[in-house]
C-alpha cells in the first residue's frame, strides 16, 4: 500500500519535473531577437507547417461546413426556422469547430512531423554537433519552428471558417434553397466581430501554443532511439488532442458560459 | 534558390489568404461596416416594450435592409425603452414626420429588427428626431395570457 | 606555446541514473598532440567527450580547457568557447537539409561575416583537404559513411579549432576508408599543430597515430602511456584489452549463475 502511494508520489513529482523542464525550454527558445538569418528560418517552417497543412484543413472545413448545414437544416426545417441556417453554421464554426478541428488536424499533419523531425535530428546527433558548433539549437531549430506554429494554426483556423461557411452557403442556398438573402442577414445580426470571431482566434491562438509546444518539446527531449521516436510521435498527436479538447472546455466555460 | 522563391511566395500567399479570410469574417461574416459613418444619420424611438431586440439588429423599410440599431437604453423619464438608430444617409430629409416603428420578428424564431413604413405628412425627420408612433414587439406570453383571459371571459 | 596541458580533467564523477559511469577520473592531455582515450564499449567514453564539450554536466570535479573551467562558464561564455573546439561525431551528424557545401560552410556563416567568395574558399580548401571538393553538391544522404565522417571533419575544421575531439572515428568503416581517416587524422594533426582527443576501441588504428594513451575501464582510468609502453604492460586487463584476447579479467560472460546449475537446476528441467 505503502509502496503503491510512494510511486504515485514519484510519478508526480516525475510530472512536474518534465512540465518545469518544458516551461524553461519554452522560455529558452521562444524569448530572443530575431535575426534576419532567423527570419528565413521561419519562413521556411512556415511553408511546412503552415502551406503544406493547408490542404487537408480546407478540405476539411468544406465537408465540415457541407454537414453542418445539412444537419441543421433538417432540424431548423421542423421548427420552420431554417433563414437561422446560416447563423447556426457561422457560430458553431466560428466559436467552436475551427479553433478545435484545425488544431486537431494540424496536431496530426504538423505536430507529429515536427516531433519526428527533431527526433531524427537528435538520434542522429544533429542537435549535439550544433551545440558543439556553437550554435544554440533553442533558437536555431526549435524557435522557428515554435514561432511558425504560432502564427500558423489562427491563419489555418480562419481559412477552416470561411471555407466551412462557404462549404454550408453551397449546401444550404444552392442546394435545399434557403433564402440567399436571410443566411447571410441571419448570420451577420447575430455573429459579433469581437465576441465570436475574436474569441475564436483566442481559443486558436492557445491552441497553436499549446500544439507546437508539445510538438517541439516531445521531439527534443525523446529518448534519441527510432522506438522512442516512434512513442514520442504517438505522445505528441495524443497529448495535443486531450489539451486541446481540455482547453476548449475551460476557454468555452470562461468566453461564453457567463464565468467572467 | 529558385525552390526558396516559390517557398517565399507560397508563405506570403498563404499569410494573404489567412488576413483576407479574416475581413471576409469581419465584413460578411459579423457584417461590420467599414464605410465611413458620415453619410448615416441617427433616429430615436421609444418602446414600451422591445422583446428580445439587440443592438446591431436590422432597421428595414418595407423588407429593404436601411440601417442597424446602434443603441438601446432605459429612458428613466418614461420608463421605456429608447432605441437608437443609424439609418442610411440618403434617406436623411426624406422621411415623413408621422414614419411609425414596429419591432418585427422574421419568422416565428428569428431576428427581431425594426420595421419603418413611411406616413404622409409634408415635414420630415432630421438627424437626432424621435419617431412618435412605435409599435412594441410580439410578446408570446402576453399573447397567450390575453387569449386566455378572453377565454375566460366570454 | 606553453607546455602546460590543454586539457585537464580532475576527480571527475558522473553517473546516469544509479548507475556510475565515471568515479574519479582525472587526465591530462597535452597540448598539440593526438591523446587516445581507450576502453570496451559501455565505459562511457562519448560521455566523457560531452563532458568535455559542456553538453553534460558531472556529479563531481572539474573540466578545464585552456585554463577555463568549462562548467563553470556561462551559457554564453560556454559557446564562445565552443568555437575553439571542433567535435567528430561517430555518425557524422552532417545536417540533413544541407548540401555538402552549406554544411561546410555552417560554423563560417554563424560565426564570422565572411564575404561569399571567401566563405567559398575555404569550404573549399577544407573540402579538398579531405578529398571531397568533387562532391560539394551532393546532399549527406547520398554520401557513404567514410565520406560522411570525412565531410564531417572538414566542417569540423572549418573555423581552424585547437581542439578537436574524434568521437570513435573508425567504428563501422571498411579498410580502406579507415585508413583513408587514419592518414587524415594524423596529417591534419601534423598541419595544422592542433590537439586531438581520440576515443577508440579500434587498438591497431588508435595506437598507430596516438601519441599518448589512457585506458579507462569502470569508470576509471585503468593504465595510461605511450603506445609502446602499453603494448608491454603486464597488467592483464590492460593486455587483454591491447591484444584484443576475448576472454581475460575482463569477462566474456555477462554475469550469471553456473552454466551447469543453470541448465540442470531448478529453472530447467523438471
Amino acid at each position: 500500500m505503502i509502496r503503491h502511494i510512494a510511486g504515485l508520489g514519484r510519478r508526480g513529482c516525475e510530472l512536474l519535473e518534465a512540465m518545469g523542464r518544458a516551461g524553461v525550454f519554452l522560455a529558452q527558445s521562444a524569448v530572443g531577437v530575431p535575426s534576419r538569418e532567423g527570419l528565413y528560418l521561419w519562413l521556411r517552417q512556415m511553408h511546412f507547417v503552415g502551406v503544406l497543412s493547408l490542404a487537408i484543413v480546407m478540405v476539411s472545413g468544406l465537408f465540415i461546413g457541407m454537414v453542418l448545414a445539412l444537419q441543421g437544416y433538417t432540424i431548423l426545417v421542423d421548427f420552420g426556422a431554417e433563414q437561422a441556417l446560416g447563423q447556426m453554421v457561422a457560430l458553431s464554426l466560428l466559436r467552436e469547430l475551427s479553433p478545435v478541428v484545425a488544431a486537431l488536424l494540424f496536431a496530426g499533419r504538423a505536430g507529429s512531423a515536427l516531433t519526428a523531425e527533431i527526433g531524427l535530428m537528435k538520434a542522429t546527433e544533429q542537435l549535439s554537433s550544433m551545440e558543439m558548433i556553437g550554435v544554440d539549437p533553442l533558437r536555431r531549430v526549435v524557435a522557428p519552428r515554435l514561432w511558425a506554429g504560432f502564427v500558423a494554426l489562427p491563419l489555418l483556423t480562419v481559412g477552416f471558417s470561411v471555407v466551412g461557411i462557404y462549404g454550408g452557403y453551397l449546401v444550404g442556398v444552392e442546394w435545399l434553397g434557403v433564402f440567399d438573402g436571410s443566411y447571410w442577414g441571419n448570420m451577420q445580426s447575430s455573429v459579433d466581430f469581437i465576441g465570436d470571431v475574436g474569441n475564436g482566434m483566442v481559443k486558436s491562438l492557445v491552441f497553436a501554443l499549446v500544439v507546437t509546444w508539445i510538438a517541439v518539446f516531445q521531439g527534443y527531449d525523446l529518448i534519441p532511439t527510432s522506438e522512442g521516436i516512434s512513442r514520442a510521435t504517438t505522445r505528441t498527436v495524443v497529448y495535443s488532442s486531450l489539451a486541446v479538447l481540455g482547453l476548449d472546455f475551460v476557454l468555452t466555460a470562461v468566453m461564453f458560459g457567463g464565468l467572467s | 534558390m529558385k525552390r526558396s522563391k516559390m517557398m517565399e511566395l507560397g508563405v506570403g500567399l498563404f499569410m494573404l489568404a489567412g488576413i483576407l479570410g479574416l475581413v471576409f469574417l469581419g465584413l460578411r461574416v459579423s457584417g461590420l461596416t467599414m464605410g465611413p459613418s458620415g453619410d448615416t444619420f441617427t433616429l430615436e424611438a421609444n418602446f414600451s416594450n422591445i422583446g428580445g431586440l439587440k443592438p446591431r439588429a436590422k432597421v428595414t423599410m418595407a423588407g429593404v435592409n436601411v440601417g442597424r440599431v446602434s443603441a438601446i437604453e432605459l429612458d428613466t423619464d418614461w420608463y421605456d425603452a429608447r432605441v437608437v438608430m443609424e439609418l442610411d444617409g440618403t434617406l436623411e430629409g426624406r422621411l415623413s414626420r408621422d414614419t411609425t416603428a414596429a419591432i418585427l420578428t422574421s419568422g416565428l424564431l428569428g431576428e427581431q429588427y425594426v420595421g419603418l413604413s413611411v406616413g404622409g405628412d409634408p415635414e420630415t425627420l432630421a438627424d437626432g428626431d424621435s419617431i412618435r408612433d412605435t409599435q412594441s414587439a410580439l410578446v408570446l406570453e402576453e399573447l397567450i395570457q390575453q387569449f386566455v383571459s378572453n377565454m375566460v371571459s366570454d | 606555446m606553453s607546455d602546460s596541458p590543454f586539457v585537464v580533467i580532475d576527480g571527475l564523477h558522473f553517473s546516469r541514473g544509479d548507475k556510475d559511469i565515471f568515479r574519479g577520473v582525472s587526465l591530462n592531455i597535452p597540448r598539440g598532440k593526438i591523446t587516445a582515450i581507450m576502453g570496451p564499449s559501455g565505459t562511457g567514453k562519448t560521455t566523457l567527450l560531452k563532458l568535455i564539450g559542456g553538453q553534460l554536466t558531472p556529479d563531481a570535479g572539474r573540466v578545464e580547457i585552456d585554463g577555463q573551467r568549462v562548467h563553470a562558464l556561462s551559457r554564453k561564455a560556454l559557446f564562445r568557447l565552443r568555437r575553439r573546439m571542433g567535435m567528430l561525431f561517430q555518425s557524422g551528424a552532417l545536417f540533413s537539409d544541407l548540401s555538402v557545401f552549406e554544411n561546410v560552410a555552417f560554423p563560417l556563416r554563424v560565426h564570422t561575416d565572411l564575404p561569399e567568395a571567401m566563405v567559398r574558399d575555404l569550404v573549399l580548401m577544407k573540402l579538398e583537404a579531405v578529398g571531397l571538393r568533387g562532391a560539394r553538391e551532393l546532399m549527406p544522404s547520398e554520401l557513404s559513411g567514410g565520406m560522411t565522417r570525412r565531410v564531417a571533419l572538414a566542417r569540423a575544421l572549418a573555423l581552424d579549432p585547437e581542439l578537436i575531439l574524434y568521437d570513435e572515428p573508425f567504428v563501422g568503416q571498411d579498410p580502406i576508408s579507415m585508413g583513408v581517416l587514419v592518414q587524415l587524422i594524423k596529417r591534419v594533426n601534423e598541419a595544422l599543430g592542433l590537439t586531438a582527443v581520440v576515443v577508440s576501441h579500434d587498438i591497431k588504428e588508435t595506437l598507430s597515430i596516438a601519441d599518448y594513451v589512457y585506458v579507462i575501464a569502470d569508470g576509471q582510468v585503468m593504465a595510461h602511456g605511450t603506445p609502446a609502453t602499453l603494448d608491454v604492460d603486464q597488467d592483464p586487463r590492460v593486455s587483454q584489452f591491447v591484444h584484443g584476447e576475448a576472454d581475460g579479467p575482463v569477462p566474456f560472460h555477462y554475469p550469471a549463475p553456473d552454466f551447469r546449475h543453470d541448465m540442470l537446476g531448478a529453472g530447467g528441467w523438471r
